[in-house]
């Protein structure tokens, strides 16, 4: 009976269905877009944020004249170990500076030194990027042993920085988008109800209580709402599997960064959707309603 | 009759004053309508109808008329005073019953207000859907009432398909198909010729001798001088005559 009535005056008020239905299809996609780019770039800037670590260098006889013992190594690390900030840290020997600098650049090395002129080192992880400023700081006064602290300081600064610009204009990029779909939305019931205020009118004189007026309205809000987010989601789908490859090609990121699940953002846009076909149609109602 | 009148009559009125008994259809107690501005649309109106009459309320435009009919309706609420409609007390009655009134109360207006989607029995039996009627009642119910307006030939046409006469009779079966025990008219045949107007009079005069209240606005002074029925008068939102055979003026 209640489902009799939704559809048939889905189909009596085709175009004004139809509008509502495209409304939250384009909200629901934009949405969807931005929540998974939104994501995407965070889990981006996270990445990045790792890459912001934390250089103890340990002293040799050319920089500071004498080389750390292994008792000053181990005091070092003892420290980190009980810093909370610190998530790991890893011990580089002078040998393993130097393959490493040869790796990098192989050109330099072509002409051969005389002797190791790295010093061993710890490379030190923090649990966040911002608490690197944190972990330098802990080094000085410098202990004995320890030469000097690095963590390029500016890059990671700027790093940070930019990462919490990035993430916040995305958060609020999706607030706008949620408000404004959820007014345009709201908007088009309205205006489909509006068209129909007499029909309603009709409805309560002869007798019919609120809810069975709503109830209809609010189904057809439901279905618009479901069938418009579906949508959103099957262009979504598309855009994922089709357009996306290519552009991720040039930025990949590295192998930790992705955006939030496919299916969990399908299923909050069709969750919103629905929400926003319902609530918005019962609410529209209701100054039609006193009649 | 009445005595020879003056130029500005003083407020007479030959009833006893208002008693309602459990014979009452509806109690207008002293009713007071204020809109803003302090314009009294129904000032002080006192009136008892009784189950089973027949009544016209006549009066100029802007002399409360309509306003009487969204009272009974429960469509505004009075600044003071009481109605009484069926022993129910709408000055008390919530919110939530204002559906049980209206399927208790038919309601034809000059504009007929049918829904345009719908053919002359689904309006019809929109009525009955409304009340969570079964089916099989509403199959059997819509083509004996359409039947009764004598309009079973033309069940499946939708109100634009209607001459204005047909409408208003879709929508007398539709306020009639519960048998409610008050029919509310709000100026029925305002919009149709005279010939038609004569049809409408007719079945609404059927209807009330099977027994309904039927309360009539209208401005149709022939068919008020004609029928010679009780006769309640507005002018300015004061009842200024309540004649038992009345006509549309004074005499």
């Amino acid at each position: 009976m209640l489902f009799a009535e939704a559809f048939r005056s889905l189909r009596a008020s085709a175009s004004t269905t139809l509008a509502a239905t495209m409304t939250v299809l384009i909200g629901m996609f934009l949405l969807g877009l931005f929540i998974a780019l939104g994501t995407w770039v965070v889990s981006w800037s996270d990445h990045v944020k790792k890459e912001v670590i934390v250089k103890v260098y340990f002293c040799t006889p050319m920089s500071c004249g004498y080389e750390a013992t292994p008792a000053q190594i181990n005091a070092v690390a003892a420290k980190l170990n009980a810093d909370p900030h610190v998530k790991t840290f890893d011990f580089v020997s002078e040998q393993e500076a130097l393959k490493r600098m040869r790796k990098r650049l192989p050109e330099v090395f072509k002409v051969g030194l005389p002797s190791n002129p790295f010093p061993a080192s710890e490379e030190v992880e923090p649990k966040r990027a911002e608490y690197a400023d944190a972990i330098y700081k802990s080094f000085t006064p410098r202990p004995k042993g320890v030469e000097t602290v690095n963590y390029g300081q500016k890059t990671a600064k700027r790093i940070i920085s930019v990462a919490k610009v990035i993430e916040s204009i995305f958060l609020l990029a999706i607030v706008i988008l949620l408000v404004a779909s959820t007014l345009l939305i709201a908007n088009t019931i309205r205006l489909s109800i509006f068209s129909r205020r007499r029909e309603i009118e009709v409805m309560k004189l002869v007798g019919a209580t609120n809810w069975f007026v709503r109830g209809p309205f609010m189904l057809e809000g439901l279905i618009t709402g479901a069938v418009g987010s579906l949508l959103a989601v099957i262009l979504l789908l598309l855009g994922k599997e089709l357009a996306l490859p290519r552009i991720l090609g040039h930025i990949n990121g590295g192998s930790d960064v992705s955006a939030i699940p496919f299916s969990l953002n399908a299923l909050a846009l069709v969750l919103v959707g629905l929400l926003l076909g319902a609530a918005g149609s019962g609410l529209t109602l209701r100054r039609f309603l006193r009649v | 009759m009445n005595p020879p009148q003056t130029l500005t009559p003083p407020l007479e009125i030959e009833q006893p004053p208002p008693s309602s008994g459990p014979g009452s259809m509806i109690v207008f107690e002293g009713v007071t309508k204020e809109y803003e501005h302090h314009i009294h649309a129904l000032d002080d109106v006192s009136f008892v109808i009784e189950k089973g009459d027949f009544v016209f309320v006549v009066g100029a435009s802007g002399s409360g008329k309509s306003t009487l009919v969204r009272l009974l309706l429960k469509e505004i609420e009075p600044t003071d005073g009481r109605i009484i409609v069926g022993g129910r007390d709408l000055t008390r009655l919530k919110r939530s019953k204002v559906p049980l009134l209206r399927r208790n109360v038919g309601c034809v207006f000059q504009d007929f207000k049918l829904l345009p989607t719908r053919t002359a029995a689904e309006n019809v039996a929109y009525a009955l859907k409304v009340q969570g009627e079964a089916r099989t009642a509403i199959r059997r119910k819509v083509p004996e009432v359409l039947n009764l307006v004598g309009l079973s030939h033309k069940m499946n046409s939708y109100p634009d398909e209607l001459s204005g006469g047909e409408q208003q009779r879709v929508s007398i079966a539709r306020a009639f198909v519960n048998h409610p025990p008050l029919l509310v008219c709000d100026e029925p045949t305002g919009n149709l010729d005279p010939d038609t107007s004569v049809g409408i009079m007719q079945l609404l005069y059927r209807i009330n001798r099977s027994g309904t209240t039927v309360l009539m606005v209208t401005h149709d002074r022939e068919m008020v001088d004609k029928m010679r029925r009780r006769v309640l008068a507005l002018e300015e939102g004061r009842l200024m005559r309540d004649e038992r055979r009345g006509g549309y003026a004074s005499e």
